[in-house]
């Protein structure tokens, strides 16, 4: 047999759990303090404004483009090629200069003397984008809340806090990540989050369903032992899967076109925090909240 | 150990059978194409057909049933095509559309291929909401006027009658009658209007028109301006549009396929109609009256003509767009300019002529409604009573065909307003497909090598059941006419990342019992015994993730978890079940001493 990982492995993880805790609050509180002041870059479904990706028959230079604008009243247009020199994305505020109506020959009248196409454009009303932001918001709670339940009900009520734990380190420092580097935060990052929950949950769902198998077979009275060991005996699996699923997502995010490109990126974030956290932060939750002392 | 049972198998197999046919569809290639109805008139097809051989140049029409259809390489051609059409003399109806060459005998049994979503075949996407500012205020009109008659008629001498904030403010001399006044008014009117009492000044008495009779009029607007929206994309020449109600008060429109979406948005948003009245004054009076700004006659009122020279109107409306029946676009015979033919009802027809008879001799004037402004577009001297049918010119060809568009389809209950927007170039469409799939070829093949290699035999199966699962997918999509979306996709490659793991922990399982030394089948049977509560639990709570986001999420959010949904619990079968059956037929009373896993 093929093997990865040694099937007789003992690392002790749980040596360094008071080093990955601190690690992962280290983590969580830079991105707060990111969400403080850089905030995210909320894509256009969540704010509101029109982005338009436009193709030229020719180079053009951004610059050019943006003094077009100001020319013509804007002067907030954030401008940026977008896989070649002939092609660009503009997001744009609303703006009294033109209406949704309008903006199709507004844009021909500002870039006079260009010749392009309209590849794209889309518009939310601020009201729209923030509606959405309101439902993204109730999507992830009430998912994290029936999770909760589930768990609490097929494991332990401990073990349910144990996996939100985890959960919410993993869309916080995933979320964090996106603000720091300001990655646009669009409808399809927001479901590639979903996806990530579901994902890092499976993770440690597998975590712990062996913790629960080994307490009854290992009567061990070091709790951390048990833990150790039951990380061990999925160490193989865990990698295995975030290996496959990496491979798919790798080549969304190589070969998957714009669209998917930040879905692609989220999950990949994602995948390696949870799987981080699924060895580490899930475990030594349960540590720390005392699951081996109830014996 | 005993053999897996035979009716799981039958069942594997009758699944993978049912999902191969209905997941055929797919696979046959599409062409842009324009569709032709002629009723299974046999003859007016052989005519049709020969008008488009001659004049058009194409040989590749094919008659299927009740309809001709024109196949085309490009969507460029199909265009071009589609305006000759228009600017031709052919009477029958005709859309622009994606044929598929699907065989006969999968049509017999309802299967189709699935939709593809905007972001995948390009197209417009608007989402329209109703002004609820506008229906406040015509109900407050109404109220205004039920009101006052039922105070006058009960004697309620009032001091001040006012209009201000959608609010009627009523104020009263004393509190003498106040308090019975708005009993009789809240008895009177149920759910229509509701009373309060202004804090500081007790004789004055608020109106304002209760949630529900706003709500309710809201909803009203909503379904009559989705089927004039709907007869509006249809003269759009779009095929497959999608409108939908979403929410209280907003309308989804779906335009696959459309280029231009400034056209699309003149006519979907527009309030534009006609009105007709007569002239008033002089020449001399009209040209006096732009000087000063106002009319120089009485109750008439100012108006602009194209050319921006002045003409004064009376205030009475003749006819107006609710009394226009129909109305096409032609040209007029005598000065050969584009023109309207305007059809009206029979009450607009009566009063039509009533005015012509009196009034031969006398100017009558067309106005151009719209939003924003009013432009006489028209204006002509009665020479004879006319009722019922009549031309009007002095548009260009496409405002005049706008317009009749828009006469026929009728005025929108209640104006809406477009609050977003999307449009995608159909090459960008095509470019997602294209990337799309290519990416998920190549990560599959990246992840059934690493199998193959990491597993062997077992891989292999597991390769089979992964294949399986896609096709079950795409089956599952397309009996329900679903549609896929770029997030979609998406979906089915988180499916795949779950599945794999099911047979991760399976086969890890297995390894485990084997190296505790059980023989290779009791390794088996405890292997899949084992995961497969670990299985359930992990694919549960990603359910209950899916279907949060089914249930909460619109749009892009809910065609992910359309198919995170679906490949869930496909792959939940095809991982457990699936490779199940693959392993007890190679291994099932074959007392194999090593396992190729």
């Amino acid at each position: 047999m093929l093997k990865l990982i040694n099937i007789n492995s003992n690392y002790d993880f749980l040596r360094k759990k008071t080093t990955a805790m601190i690690f992962s609050l280290i983590l969580i509180i830079l991105s707060f303090g990111s969400f403080a002041t850089q905030g995210l870059n909320w894509g256009i479904d969540f704010s509101s404004g029109y982005i338009v990706q436009l193709k030229f028959n020719q180079d053009i230079d951004i610059n050019n483009i943006r003094n077009s604008f100001i020319d013509n009243g804007i002067n907030d247009s954030v401008i940026q090629y977008f896989g070649s020199n002939q092609e660009v994305i503009i997001k744009l505020q609303e703006n009294i200069n033109f209406n949704k109506e309008s903006i199709n020959s507004f844009l021909i009248n500002s870039l006079q003397g260009y010749s392009f196409k309209i590849i794209k454009l889309e518009f939310v009303g601020s009201q729209i984008g923030s509606e959405l932001r309101e439902k993204g918001e109730w999507a992830m709670l009430v998912a994290i809340l029936s999770i909760l339940v589930y768990i609490g009900f097929r494991f332990e009520f401990l073990y349910g806090i144990g996996a939100i734990i985890a959960l919410i380190h993993d869309v916080l420092i995933t979320l964090g990540i996106f603000s720091i580097f300001q990655l646009q935060f669009d409808l399809s990052v927001l479901s590639a989050l979903l996806a990530v929950i579901g994902y890092s949950l499976n993770d440690t769902i597998v975590v712990y369903d062996r913790i629960r198998e080994n307490f009854t077979l290992i009567h061990e009275e070091d709790f951390e032992k048990v833990l150790n060991t039951s990380i061990n005996q999925t160490l193989s699996r865990t990698i295995i899967t975030s290996l496959t699923t990496l491979f798919v997502l790798m080549s969304l995010l190589i070969l998957g076109g714009s669209a998917v490109k930040y879905f692609a990126l989220a999950m990949i974030i994602g995948i390696f925090v949870g799987t981080y956290s699924s060895i580490y932060i899930a475990s030594s939750s349960l540590f720390f909240l005392g699951i081996g002392n109830k014996k | 150990m005993s053999s897996y049972p035979r009716w799981k198998s039958f069942l594997v197999i009758i699944v993978l059978a049912v999902s191969f046919i209905y997941s055929l569809p797919n696979f046959y290639p599409s062409f842009p194409a324009i569709e032709i109805s002629h009723g299974k008139n046999n003859e007016n097809a052989n005519n049709i057909t020969k008008t488009i051989i001659q004049n058009l140049k194409i040989n590749n029409v094919l008659n299927k049933d009740d309809k001709l259809i024109l196949k085309f390489n490009k969507t460029e051609d199909q265009l071009k095509t589609y305006r000759k059409l228009q600017n031709s003399n052919i009477q029958e109806a005709f859309t622009l559309t994606n044929y598929n060459d699907i065989p006969d005998w999968l049509i017999s049994i309802n299967a189709y291929p699935m939709f593809l979503g905007l972001d995948l075949k390009g197209g417009v996407h608007f989402l329209l909401q109703v002004d609820k500012d506008n229906i406040k205020e015509n109900l407050i009109r109404e109220i205004e006027v039920d009101t006052k008659k039922l105070l006058i008629k009960n004697k309620y001498r009032y001091q001040s009658f006012n209009k201000e904030n959608n609010k009627i403010i009523v104020s009263f001399k004393d509190n003498k009658f106040v308090d019975e006044a708005i009993d009789k008014i809240n008895e009177n009117f149920n759910d229509e209007i509701a009373k309060k009492n202004l804090s500081n000044n007790l004789n004055i008495i608020e109106i304002s028109p209760s949630q529900i009779s706003i709500d309710r009029d809201i909803k009203s607007a909503i379904s009559k301006n989705l089927t004039i929206l709907r007869s509006r994309v249809d003269e759009l020449g779009v095929a497959q549009p999608i409108l939908q109600r979403q929410g209280k008060d907003r309308i989804i429109v779906q335009l696959p396929g459309l280029q231009d979406s400034t056209r699309a948005k003149g006519i979907l948003g527009s309030t534009a109609t006609l009105e007709f009245r007569l002239t008033k004054g002089t020449p001399e009076d009209w040209y006096n009256s732009k000087l000063s700004g106002t009319p120089t006659v009485n109750s008439s009122a100012l108006y602009f003509l194209r050319d921006k020279s002045p003409i004064l109107l009376s205030r009475k409306v003749i006819v107006a767009g609710d009394d226009i029946k129909n109305a096409n676009t032609g040209f007029d015979s005598a000065t050969n300019t584009p023109a309207v033919f305007v059809k009206l009802s029979d009450y607009g027809a009566s009063r039509m002529l009533d005015t012509t008879k009196k009034n031969i001799g006398n100017r009558m004037a067309v106005i151009f409604v719209e939003k924003n402004k009013q432009e006489v577009i028209n204006v002509a001297v009665i020479r004879e009573a006319f009722s019922k049918s009549f031309q009007i010119t002095g548009l260009d060809m496409k405002e005049a065909q706008d317009l009749s568009i828009l006469l026929r389809s009728g005025a929108l209950r209640a104006p809406m307003e477009i609050v977003e927007e999307r449009t995608i170039g159909p090459s960008l469409g095509k470019a997602n497909i294209l990337s799309g799939k290519n990416s998920m070829y190549f990560g599959l093949f990246l992840v059934g090598l690493f199998m193959l290699i990491y597993y062997k035999l077992f891989g292999l199966i597991a390769n089979i059941a992964l294949a399986a699962n896609i096709i079950i997918i795409i089956s599952v999509l397309s009996i329900f006419q679903a549609t896929l979306t770029l997030s979609g996709i998406a979906g089915i490659v988180l499916t795949v990342g779950m599945a794999v793991d099911a047979n991760v922990l399976i086969f890890e399982r297995i390894r485990e019992e084997i190296m505790n030394g059980n023989s290779p089948n009791a390794s088996i049977y405890s292997g899949y015994k084992k995961a497969f509560s670990t299985i359930s639990d992990a694919n549960i709570t990603t359910l209950i993730a899916a279907i949060a986001l089914l249930t909460i999420g619109t749009g892009a959010v809910k065609g992910f978890a359309v198919t995170l949904v679906i490949g869930i619990i496909s792959s939940m079968f095809t991982s457990i079940v699936g490779t199940r059956v693959l392993v007890s037929i190679i291994y099932e009373n074959k007392n194999s001493k090593r396992l190729s896993i």
